[in-house]
């Protein structure tokens, strides 16, 4: 533990907070001093946001005490958070699409109510005044829905540094930024470090954290594994922290051969969505891995071969033959499914019944000549639910009813019932509490066994290793890196970081 | 609504909302046959026990009712179509042009204005899934088209009369006892009954009002299936309109003004979540009875025939209706959220 | 520039229908006809800029043209029991205010659909007029009409005072904070709490604003007749709609101002002599007023289709 002198600005004491039957933190401890950057790090589902909306009072901690400056803050809401001086940049900037920067600064810092005369050239003067100090070149008096997302994020910055806050939590700020808006970043983060605020900073390049922060806590499975001065810390310490157990043992063994090529990409890339050149060849039977950083443009691949987002660039062949992929429909038909990422928006219809969400994709199949058939669509609904283990009160149980292992087994079934060739999953175990994940892990391990060509999208950096036959690491939009199943953690997560951080214009 | 897999227990099936909006329909229907019925001076029953008078109920339920059916799948969608009403006069104005100053003869003018109709809802179809606009806000526009369309055609003054007898059998005499248009009225029921409840369009219609996103990626067409409610809603729309000119014998501008709250009342009234997902067509068809007995009922009572403002009190009875349903919809999840605040706090 | 890309080509296209009115009939132009129809379009400019405020609250209140005949019928029916115009004023816009609070509460508190809920208190405030007056006409005293000035001093304080209120309020939305929560509220209502601005009382707050307007057109509608109709303000709701919509007020929220209003509720009153001279008969208008809104609403479409996603 670093012996700072000065009373901690911000102590966090046995964080618990659960979501259903999912434990999101189980005690987390953390505590920040002013004038340091205190680095947040952890895989995808650690527990790293769920204790961001703790600290900003979005969430109501289950259990623990969090102090603020001395004092214990009984009931922390976003209002009080505010008023404590606590600030957060989200990686998605909560601001006003249609107001100008000015503006959009001004509502946040100007307080005193409605009955105000707006001075608007106070206000362009002290966003502007902002904007130099968070180092943007940024016009004033433009529209947000103008600007870049990295642009829109260094104004969330900017209100921040206005806000005079004392403890600036940035979530993955980098994530989106060019190389040289991240050097200007990193100015800014000092100056704030200088100026004695506590910055907690949440990343996954672990360069930046050696760069930048001063002590590193890791978070593993909803509970602290630790609090590390980063100048005692190696990247292979870092990384060892954070992926923790043993790999090996958890996960099923491939039981087959991979077969032939089914699925095969020559330098798929769509402008829109930002995959750039991707080449890579799916083969029957084999799980293949997709790993990289939040951002790296999985799920933005997997909506190409999806036709949510289509391809405007390169050649996409199944089983040999030239495919093009406008809608789901179409991939659909062609015999692909999508697992997506988001269940409970996308994945799950959380008002209709489970087995109405089983059939959505297969309408043409069961139900021919559009009919409904109760008995065909209750039978195929029953098999999957002993097929998938799926726990629930019945078929009939709506969506929402479900814990969230449950809620991806029908998301599963769904796209399983379309028979597909090719199998997109993505985050497949997000979310999702242990005992159903290894089950996930079991049926995926089955259906490639059974000839599926499945593509997993992880950010489960445990879960791509054990599972894979082959990993690709996807880095800005493009595959970075083929690794062979077998590979370790250290190659890996050194592909999805790259030599080098920034990705080109953005 | 779903398929019912288990037997459903008794709760179920008796303290369902439609049987409950039944007992209130039986309710009204008592409370105006105790008050609305009289014996005039000749000893002769007149007022609201007459079997004129249920006939007369059920002639003006067709109209409301088929432009409450053809809202029931669009608001399922989490859409909304203001200009039906509007679009039942635009359609009645053109049926009656065809006829009178085209010289066709009425199947034909019939069936172009059912096609007319159905364009009418694909110009509202085309704008929403093309354009990506909002309904609401489309729907007014054509709403103040439609009728003024309608308007200028008639240069506000023209009415069409003289139909055929032929003609005005389906509006206003009987087949197998009951009035004819009912017949087709119960025919469109059945099938948008069956659409919504017993098909993959239906199903979709659901999917699309609960998450159009996750219906989307469902792989489910949703731009499609949200234009065929609106085109469907205009060709139902026309055959109300065709319906309306043979009960009144006349087709005029102002045909089916104000139809449409009627109709979003009796769809909201019978269940349908007016942000989308949940419906039952044979709620709507409750909320139609409830309010075709109101506006027939009100006229038969005493003091209603005194104030000689039928009319007045029933539009005012189903915005009040509307309002107390919208409230009514929304209420358990307020109070859910309250209790869940109390929880928390 | 490219920010009032709208309010210019809504100006513009104004000037073009002036200038064509110009050529083929100058008619227009004459002082006294010219200012009778502008005093015609004050009430409504008042109810347009109330309206404004709804729709860039992400809002909308089809009732307006009910609790316009409501205000008018009441208003008329005091100052014919010789309640001084000092009163009446104050009545009809509380009367206003009320039924704006009742449409905002129901939308606010419930947080219902405004087209639905606003669509019921329209039917119910018009049936519930026509129920209590039979669709009788109210005869107001003599002092009542234009105030009991001269004609053109009456026509001059409607058409000054109505621009009054119009330049207060659109000054107000630009440099009053009360405003600029209405903008924040309508292009992003989550942000606005983040932000702390109440978004329901924002919402709540802009309805009953609405509402003491049309109170108060109800009074500059009912001083430029001896009579007051019972319908004065059937139809009222579409014409403002249109003005906002096309002066390029974005019915998602958020975007456009009362200048841009201003201009469009101009260009549609342009509408109708320009259709007379044109020999084409006023039953158009209806139709030309929906064709309208659907253009405008088109327009903003296919514009935010290209900016991007």
């Amino acid at each position: 533990m670093n012996p700072s002198a000065s009373a901690p600005l911000l102590t966090l004491r046995r964080i618990a907070k659960n979501f259903g039957g999912v434990r999101a933190l189980r005690g987390v401890d953390f505590d920040l001093a002013a004038g340091e950057v205190h680095a947040l790090l952890g895989e995808n589902g650690a527990g790293k946001s769920t204790l961001i909306k703790v600290v900003t009072g979005a969430h109501l901690p289950d259990d623990g005490e969090i102090t603020v400056a001395g004092r214990t803050v009984r009931r922390l809401t976003p209002t009080l958070a505010q008023q404590l001086g606590i600030a957060c940049i989200y990686q998605q900037p909560a601001l006003f699409p249609d107001l100008t920067v000015a503006e959009n600064i001004g509502l946040r810092l100007e307080h005193g109510g409605a009955r105000r005369r707006i001075d608007w050239p106070a206000r362009r003067a002290r966003a502007k005044d902002l904007l130099v100090r968070v180092g943007a070149a940024i016009d004033p008096e433009a529209e947000v829905n103008e600007l870049s997302m990295p642009e829109q994020q260094l104004v969330e910055i900017a209100c921040a540094v206005g806000a005079g806050a004392r403890i600036v939590i940035m979530d993955e700020p980098t994530a989106s930024l060019t190389q040289r808006e991240q050097a200007r970043l990193f100015t800014v983060v000092r100056e704030l470090r200088t100026a004695g605020v506590g910055v907690v900073y949440i990343s996954h390049r672990l360069e930046e954290i050696f760069a930048l922060a001063d002590r590193v806590t890791v978070l593993r499975d909803g509970a602290s594994v630790g609090t590390h001065d980063v100048k005692t810390m190696d990247e292979a310490g870092l990384i060892k922290l954070m992926v923790g157990r043993e790999v090996a043992q958890l996960y099923p063994p491939a039981e087959s051969p991979p077969g032939d090529v089914v699925l095969s990409l020559q330098n798929v890339g769509c402008a829109a969505s930002g995959v750039r050149n991707v080449s890579l060849e799916l083969r029957a039977g084999e799980v293949f891995g997709l790993a990289g950083l939040v951002g790296a443009g999985r799920t933005e691949l997997a909506r190409v071969l999806f036709g949510l987002t289509p391809a405007d660039s390169g050649e996409i062949r199944l089983n040999g033959r030239a495919i093009t992929l406008l809608s789901p429909q179409q991939a659909i038909e062609l015999g692909l499914a999508y697992v997506p990422e988001d269940r409970r928006r996308h994945g799950v219809i959380l008002e209709m019944p489970i087995a109405q969400n089983m059939t959505m994709a297969v309408h043409r199949r069961i139900f021919p000549g559009t009919w409904l058939r109760d008995g065909a669509e209750l039978a195929l609904a029953l098999d999957y639910v002993r097929d998938l283990a799926v726990k629930c009160a019945g078929p009939d149980a709506p969506g929402g009813s479900l814990s969230g292992g449950n809620q991806q087994k029908v998301s599963l079934a769904r796209w399983l019932a379309t028979k597909p060739r090719v199998l997109i999953l993505d985050e497949p175990t997000q979310g999702v509490d242990v005992g159903a994940k290894s089950e996930i892990h079991r049926i995926i391990r089955r259906l490639a066994k059974d000839g599926l060509a499945v593509l997993m999208i992880s950010s489960d950096l445990p879960e791509v290793l054990g599972m894979s036959d082959r990993i690709g690491v996807m880095r800005g939009g493009a595959l970075a890196a083929v690794l062979p199943g077998g590979s370790d953690a250290h190659t890996v997560m050194a592909a999805a970081l790259g030599q080098e951080t920034g990705k080109g214009a953005a | 609504m779903s398929a019912p897999a288990n037997q459903p227990g008794w709760k179920a099936v008796f303290l369902r909302y439609e049987m409950l909006l039944f007992a209130v329909l039986v309710a009204e229907w008592l409370l105006f046959y105790y008050f609305g019925t009289t014996t005039n001076r000749r000893g002769v029953v007149v007022g609201f026990g007459t079997m004129d008078r249920q006939f007369d109920i059920l002639r003006h339920s067709c109209e409301i009712g088929l432009l409450a059916l053809a809202l029931t799948p669009v608001i399922i969608t989490a859409g909304i179509d203001l200009s039906v009403g509007s679009l039942l006069g635009l359609c009645a104005i053109l049926f009656g042009k065809l006829w009178f100053d085209g010289g066709l003869p009425i199947p034909v003018a019939a069936g172009l204005t059912l096609v007319i109709g159905a364009l009418a809802g694909g110009l509202n179809a085309g704008l929403i899934t093309g354009l990506r606009l909002p309904p609401l806000i489309v729907t007014l526009g054509t709403y103040s088209l439609f009728r003024g369309l309608a308007e200028a055609i008639t240069h506000g003054a023209i009415t069409y009369t003289d139909f055929p007898a032929s003609f005005l059998f389906v509006g206003q005499e009987r087949w197998l006892g009951l009035p004819v248009q009912a017949w087709l009225f119960a025919l469109v029921a059945v099938a948008v009954w069956l659409l919504v409840h017993r098909t993959v369009f239906g199903r979709s219609f659901r999917a699309i009002g609960f998450s159009p996103e996750g219906a989307r990626y469902a792989g489910l067409p949703v731009e499609r299936r949200v234009a065929l409610v609106y085109v469907l809603a205009g060709l139902i729309s026309a055959l109300a309109a065709i319906i309306y000119t043979a009960r009144l014998g006349q087709a005029k501008a102002d045909a089916g003004t104000g139809y449409e709250l009627f109709a979003i009342t009796a769809v909201v009234l019978g269940g349908t979540s007016i942000f989308g997902g949940k419906g039952s067509v044979t709620g709507t068809l409750l909320g139609v009875a409830l309010i075709a007995v109101l506006k027939s009922g009100l006229a038969t009572l005493p003091v209603v025939i005194r104030l000689n403002a039928a009319e007045e009190i029933s539009g005012l009875l189903t915005g009040a209706l509307l309002l107390v349903a919208l409230t009514g919809s929304v209420l358990p999840k307020i109070l859910s959220g309250l209790r869940g605040r109390r929880q928390a706090g | 520039m490219k920010r009032y890309f709208r309010e210019l080509s809504v100006s513009a296209a104004l000037g073009i229908v002036l200038l064509g009115l110009a050529v083929f009939a100058p008619a227009f132009f004459q002082p006294q006809p010219l200012l009778s129809l502008v005093t015609r379009e004050a009430p409504t400019l008042l109810v347009a800029c109330g309206m404004a405020l709804v729709i860039i609250c992400r809002q909308i209140d089809i009732s307006v043209g009910s609790q316009f005949s409501v205000c008018s019928v009441c208003a008329g029916l005091l100052a014919a029991r010789g309640w001084p115009l000092a009163l009446v004023v104050p009545a009809s816009v509380g009367l206003g205010a009320l039924m704006g609070a009742i449409n905002g509460g129901l939308v606010a508190g419930l947080r219902l659909p405004s087209i639905v809920v606003t669509l019921a208190t329209m039917v119910t405030l018009r049936q519930g007029l026509n129920l209590v007056r039979q669709g009788e006409f109210v005869n107001l005293p003599d002092n009542v009409q234009w105030f009991g000035l001269s004609q053109s001093a009456g026509q001059w304080t409607l058409v000054l005072s109505a621009l009054a209120v119009l330049v207060v309020i659109g000054l107000a939305m630009r440099h009053w904070s009360a405003g600029r929560q209405v903008y924040a509220v309508g292009t992003n209502a989550e942000a606005a709490r983040l932000a702390g601005i109440p978004p329901q009382r924002v919402t709540f707050l802009v309805f009953v604003f609405l509402g003491a307007l049309t109170g108060l057109a109800a009074i500059m509608n009912i001083v430029q007749s001896p009579q007051v109709q019972p319908l004065s303000g059937a139809g009222l709701e579409l014409k403002v709609i249109a003005a906002v919509v096309v002066g390029g007020v974005a019915i998602a929220g958020g975007r456009g101002n009362l200048w841009g209003a201003f201009a469009g509720l101009l260009l549609l009153a342009c509408v109708s002599p320009a259709l007379t001279h044109l020999h084409i008969e006023a039953y158009w208008e209806k139709a030309i007023q929906g064709a309208i809104i659907l253009l405008a609403v088109v327009a903003d479409g296919v514009r935010q289709r290209r900016a991007g996603p």
